[in-house]
């Protein structure tokens, strides 16, 4: 019996590729809770699928809550790219949002911090 | 009937479930995100209920604890958005040291989950539900023959609201279970079933806390404390029975894996440590378009 619930239970797995799923946060830059020396020139953040760009999006802003974003925000793939404005020194907050091409939504948020 | 022993299973439950899973496949609907509130991701219990109205396999979950080995199927199938039934049966298999040895097959529950109410900012859900043991439906030799019905609530709640002096504490979220069985049998007590989870997600250290540079396999582990208890409404009942359950799941894309130890709360729960491990499957997220999807309730 219990070969059988194995075979199933493979035949489930093989059944699932190609396939899709809800889009987590693989890898951000900075990372969450970061503390640096230099003022990064973007926040990049790597998801495990691949986006919807209408959907999806990410907000920088300082410790009263403007934008700091230069520009337009890149979403292409799995990534979503924010170019920042020369970041005096402070604490930064990302808040991010990610659909997958299936319409699962994932959100989150962390924070990071300019050294003077 | 041990703790362990619930499931079984029917030709008509079969057909049932062939048909649905038949008219899941045929009809769309979007996709839903069973254990995602807010930003947070709950795993699958593998001792208690979640929340969760979720499209997802267990298959299998085994059981070994007190001379009893349990080899459960359980399957639930998203109806429309937020409610969900779900379907279990089992193979049971035990040896008391002084008892015969018996097997066989546990009776069907049927179990249909509605969430409530939702609040992602402050990462918490209720749910209410229905655990239906179908009393006859599993073998003479393991299996009630008269039906249990144990109305539940169910909830959920992640800590990412705490202050940031507490940012540590963020990753810890809690559900929590609570069911008054009713026997069918006039004889049989009536009982309170509780239980809940407590985990602490290493996912959500690494993406919203700190970045501690796990890799992609430590990351979407969550260290996890289960407990499962049952407690006589009379006294003269006998007193709380029960497990805690300590282990680790790691939840992929598509599955999850779970294993837990099984320690029993007192003498009368059982003796020695059993364990308990579970395969899962995101059934929403391997098949998102199809099987994954509610059956009624939001075409693209």
């Amino acid at each position: 019996m219990i070969r059988r619930i194995f075979i199933a239970a493979f035949a489930i797995i093989s059944l699932a590729t190609p396939v899709f799923a809800h889009a987590f946060l693989q890898r951000a830059e900075p990372g969450a809770g970061a503390t640096l020396n230099v003022p990064p020139m973007r926040v990049v953040l790597r998801f495990s699928e691949k986006l919807e760009p209408v959907f999806s999006g990410v907000a920088v802003t300082d410790a009263l809550g403007h934008s700091v974003e230069s520009g337009a925000v890149v979403i292409g793939g799995n990534s979503i790219m924010a170019t920042l404005r020369p970041l005096p020194p402070g604490r930064y907050r990302v808040v991010w949002h990610a659909v997958s091409v299936d319409t699962h939504r994932t959100e989150g948020a962390y924070g990071f911090t300019v050294k003077p | 009937m041990s703790f362990f022993c619930k499931r079984a299973t029917t030709p008509q439950f079969l057909l049932l479930t062939v048909a649905l899973a038949f008219a899941a496949v045929f009809v769309p609907a979007p996709a839903a995100a069973h254990g995602v509130i807010g930003q947070r991701f709950f795993p699958a219990t593998i001792s208690t209920d979640d929340p969760f109205a979720a499209d997802e396999l267990a298959l299998p979950t085994i059981t070994s604890f007190d001379h009893e080995t349990d080899i459960d199927f359980d399957y639930s199938k998203s109806i429309f958005r937020g409610f969900a039934i779900g379907f279990g049966i089992g193979h049971i298999d035990a040896k008391s040291p002084d008892e015969p040895r018996i097997r066989g097959l546990g009776n069907l529950t049927i179990s249909p989950t509605l969430e409530v109410y939702r609040n992602p900012k402050h990462e918490f859900i209720f749910a209410t539900g229905l655990e239906w043991e179908v009393g006859g439906t599993g073998s003479k030799a393991v299996a009630e023959r008269s039906s249990t019905f144990t109305p539940t609530v169910k909830f959920g709640k992640g800590f990412g609201d705490l202050p940031e002096s507490m940012k540590y504490l963020r990753p810890l979220a809690i559900t929590g279970t609570a069911g008054y069985a009713i026997p069918g049998a006039h004889d049989e007590p009536k009982s309170i079933e509780w239980g809940g989870a407590i985990e602490y997600s290493l996912l959500y250290l690494q993406n919203n806390v700190s970045d501690q540079g796990f890799s992609t396999l430590v990351a979407h582990l969550t260290p996890v404390v289960e407990f499962a208890l049952s407690s006589p409404t009379r006294t003269g009942n006998g007193g709380t029975t029960g497990t805690i359950n300590p282990g680790l799941i790691w939840s992929g894309q598509h599955i999850q894996v779970a294993a837990e130890a099984v320690l029993p709360v007192n003498k009368q729960s059982g003796h020695g440590i059993g364990f308990i491990a579970q395969l899962h499957f995101y059934i929403d997220d391997i098949f998102p378009h199809s099987l994954g999807r509610p059956i009624f309730g939001g075409k693209k």
